[in-house]
């Protein structure tokens, strides 16, 4: 009988789940989730039409999906892939952040030149603040005081007081802007231009440009070269920058702005994420259909894995 | 059997001395590869990537999908340059001392093996030390688990070159062994391209490279350098090696007379 | 002693070798004339066991060489007509190398060597490239090689080949000596002058056995050039 709490135990601990990333596959209408360890799919879950941006709650216990096609963002339950409910979101959301305060997600709607600030807890629009045309990248400060929204026509980084819902700046970046990122505790402010081929780095406090990256790969014609997804390493002295078209990710040192270096992944790397201590690096590449791991500490692609069509955003869930 | 080990040792000295003092024959086989790798890699503009095959886990570029194909030319062109000298040998008086050593044949034959099989495997490592130097890496215990895969590789070619040098009556034809050997072996494997690009052009030809057996030695020295293992390529190349071996020895069988020749 | 018994040999239809049997003793200079293409070479191949034969019995100091192939080269010395040197490596190298394919390393070959660096009064030169010798020196050499595992038979396939005067004379003679203090010599020439009257005469032409004996015994009052050119049916 004394061992009965001890077999319980043992029972409940079964299966162990461990840490995973999640990735939204573009084409086929799934995420598909990989094992951190084991570096497989262990499950692919349906969602709406085009699924592309893709973040966890802050408690992990839901997962917001941009349903671009669907007109929605999806609120799943990570636990059994089960679609709870839809947010309204605007038309054809395609990125978006979420708010310090874990509960208003900013949208970008690519077709209204809209931003939709919604409450994900009354589920109601709250704000839409209109931006340039084509807005995609979305960032929300570490302080949740500012909301970033990048314009893929205008080529502006619209800058919005999260008090007041209204736009206090408008920066010009180079053409098509795709991802924005407050980085270094919210001091600096970077986005990535995909056809200018380069990512514009902002001071927060002054709005001011101090300094853009520019990529350059032997062997690869500059047109392919197409930054977009990008993350900052644990220590923030680097970051990773994936290059769409180009296949390879740079790696950027995050204080001269130098590129390092330069790591094959899969075609048209998009976005991507770290697992739990920020060791490896999981890139979603759209045309070639898979997800590469790269190690952190010794920028190289491990392992490449299968995944569903066009991955295109990445999110990282710990083990509960 | 005592008496084998001095013989045997002093086999591959003379193997690795005779190496050593032909300079150009060293640099030619480091320039080789390298010429290849740099070259032909970088006009191949494929740095946007190879698609994922095995041994691979993720995307590589050229230059890392054409080493091991380069590592097993070397031994190729090892294998063959051990032939050409032993036709020459035979010419001068050389085979004639060696083979009147009183030691069974098929061991100074295998010694004589083993001294080439050893000088292409050091060809191998200095390509492989270069070709890092260049930025283009392997895993660092692939370069321990390769060594098999090298020996392996090394022996089956060098028997081939063992062989085709019993067949070979004089030196001027060594011209068409480069021919109808080497250049037909290496074009038609894996060494440039993978299969399934071959498959793409041609049913025939992807057939006639997955028949070469150099395209075996060559797959199980690329996933020997990734730390794993092709059990169908081992099969392969260690069949190969002993079809080789057997065509040696009966090339060199004193019952037919390897230097008998018409006056 | 070195046997010879009923030995024939083809080269596809031609034969090279017809029933040769003979002897040569030890302390004895056998000298094995004959014209060029008389069968010299192709019985040397079988006598170092290049190539073998069934037709016949080869007998090297007790030993035949068929059955037991090893232990017959091991008694056996051999100077070949081809230089055997390899002009790259030192001498001493070229010396290690063959001491060590008859299993001989270590101390015991590196006195051997010396030894027959010795003989040659170039152990000072032991060092240098076999390539740096002239072309007696590297004819002697090879001989001094030959005897490193002290063999009871010595072979020499026309070993004066491409020597000048001088130096085929110095050698022929450093071979009779060798006979004299009574090892076995085999010694293949076409050129009479390297013949002493004392010597043992093997008169190989056209594969076969013309005659055997001592020169003087065969010659008579004829020189032994005149004797061979008119028993090979060249005309005087």
């Amino acid at each position: 009988m004394k061992y009965t709490p001890l077999l319980a135990a043992l029972l409940l601990a079964q299966p162990v789940k461990a840490d995973e990333i999640w990735v939204t596959n573009e084409k086929d209408n799934t995420v598909s989730v990989i094992d951190v360890d084991t570096q497989e799919v262990t499950h692919t879950y349906e969602t709406g039409e085009r699924p592309r941006g893709i973040i966890f709650s802050h408690d992990y216990s839901v997962v917001y999906i941009c349903a671009s096609d669907s007109d929605s963002v999806q609120v799943m339950d990570p636990d059994t892939g089960e679609i709870l409910h839809d947010l309204p979101s605007g038309e054809d959301p395609e990125q978006f952040a979420l708010h310090p305060d874990d509960r208003h997600l900013y949208i970008a709607n690519e077709d209204d030149a809209i931003t939709t600030v919604v409450d994900t807890q009354t589920r109601t629009v709250v704000a839409q603040i209109n931006v340039g045309i084509e807005p995609e990248g979305m960032a929300v400060s570490p302080d949740g005081a500012i909301a970033i929204t990048t314009s893929e026509t205008t080529n502006m980084a619209h800058w919005i007081d999260t008090e007041t819902q209204e736009l206090f700046a408008n920066t010009l970046v180079d053409s098509r802007p795709r991802h924005a990122e407050f980085v270094k505790d919210g001091s600096e402010l970077w986005v990535s231009s995909e056809i200018g081929g380069t990512i514009s780095v902002f001071d927060v406090a002054t709005q001011a440009e101090k300094a853009k990256l520019e990529f350059k790969i032997k062997g690869v014609h500059p047109d392919k070269v197409q930054p977009v997804g990008f993350e900052l390493t644990a220590d923030d002295t680097h970051a990773f920058v994936a290059l769409g078209p180009a296949n390879h990710l740079a790696v950027v040192n995050a204080e001269t702005y130098e590129v390092e270096d330069y790591i094959l992944v899969g075609r048209r790397v998009w976005h991507m994420a770290f697992n739990a201590d920020k060791s490896l690096l999981f890139t979603t590449n759209g045309v070639s259909g898979d997800v590469t791991v790269v190690d952190v500490a010794d920028r190289k692609a491990v392992k490449t894995i299968k995944v569903g069509r066009f991955p295109w955003g990445a999110a990282f869930r710990p083990t509960e | 059997m005592t008496r084998r080990f001095p013989a045997f040792k002093a086999i591959v000295l003379r193997e690795v001395l005779r190496f050593i003092h032909q300079r150009e024959r060293f640099l030619a086989a480091l320039v080789r590869p390298l010429i290849w790798l740099l070259v032909f890699a970088a006009g191949f503009r494929a740095a946007l990537g190879l698609s994922i095959i095995p041994p691979y886990q993720t995307y590589i570029t050229y230059e890392t999908y054409i080493v091991p194909g380069l590592c097993g030319m070397i031994l190729l062109f090892n294998g063959m340059q051990t032939s050409l000298s032993l036709v020459y040998d035979r010419e001068m008086g050389s085979m004639r001392l060696l083979l009147t050593a009183p030691q069974p044949r098929w061991f100074l034959l295998f010694s004589k093996l083993c001294g080439a099989t050893f000088i292409g495997i050091l060809q191998c490592y200095a390509f492989l030390i270069i070709a890092r130097l260049f930025g283009v890496e392997h895993p660092l215990l692939g370069h321990l688990t390769v060594l098999p895969a090298l020996i392996l590789a090394g022996l089956m070619l060098g028997a081939l070159g063992l062989a085709i040098s019993s067949f070979i009556k004089q030196l001027e034809n060594f011209a068409g062994v480069m021919n109808f050997v080497i250049f037909p072996m290496f074009f038609l494997s894996s060494a440039l391209y993978p299969l399934w690009k071959m498959q793409e052009s041609s049913e025939t030809l992807y057939w006639i490279c997955r028949l070469n057996p150099f395209t075996h030695a060559v797959e199980l020295i690329r996933f020997a350098l990734h730390v794993s293992l092709s059990p169908w390529a081992l099969l392969w190349t260690v069949l190969a090696g002993a079809a080789f071996t057997v065509l040696a020895l009966w090339g060199y069988d004193p019952a037919r007379g390897m230097i008998r020749k018409r006056r | 002693m070195l046997s010879v018994s009923d030995l024939s040999f083809s080269y596809d239809t031609k034969q090279a070798l017809k029933d040769v049997s003979f002897r040569a003793e030890p302390g004895r200079f056998t000298a094995l004339l004959g014209p060029n293409g008389a069968g010299k070479s192709t019985l040397f191949a079988l006598l170092t066991r290049l190539f073998t034969t069934r037709d016949g019995q080869i007998e090297i100091a007790g030993h035949d060489l068929a059955k037991a192939p090893r232990e017959a080269l091991a008694v056996m010395g051999v100077v070949f007509q081809q230089p055997t040197l390899d002009l790259e490596l030192t001498i001493r190298q070229n010396l290690s190398y063959f001491a060590a394919l008859h299993g001989l390393s270590g101390k015991d070959a590196a006195m051997r060597i010396d030894a027959a660096l010795d003989r040659l009064d170039i152990r000072a030169r032991a060092g240098e490239k076999a390539r740096s010798l002239n072309g007696g020196h590297r004819r002697r050499t090879e001989l001094a090689r030959a005897l490193i595992h002290q063999p009871k038979v010595l072979l020499c396939d026309e070993p004066t080949v491409g020597l000048d005067a001088q130096a085929r004379a110095a050698i022929t003679a450093h071979v009779h000596d060798l006979a004299e203090d009574g090892l076995t010599v085999l010694w293949a020439t076409h050129l009479t002058d390297e013949v002493r009257e004392s010597d043992d005469v093997l008169l190989l032409h056209q594969g076969v056995l013309r005659a055997s004996g001592t020169a003087r015994d065969l010659t008579g009052a004829q020189a032994l050039n005149d004797w061979f050119l008119e028993q090979t049916g060249t005309p005087v």
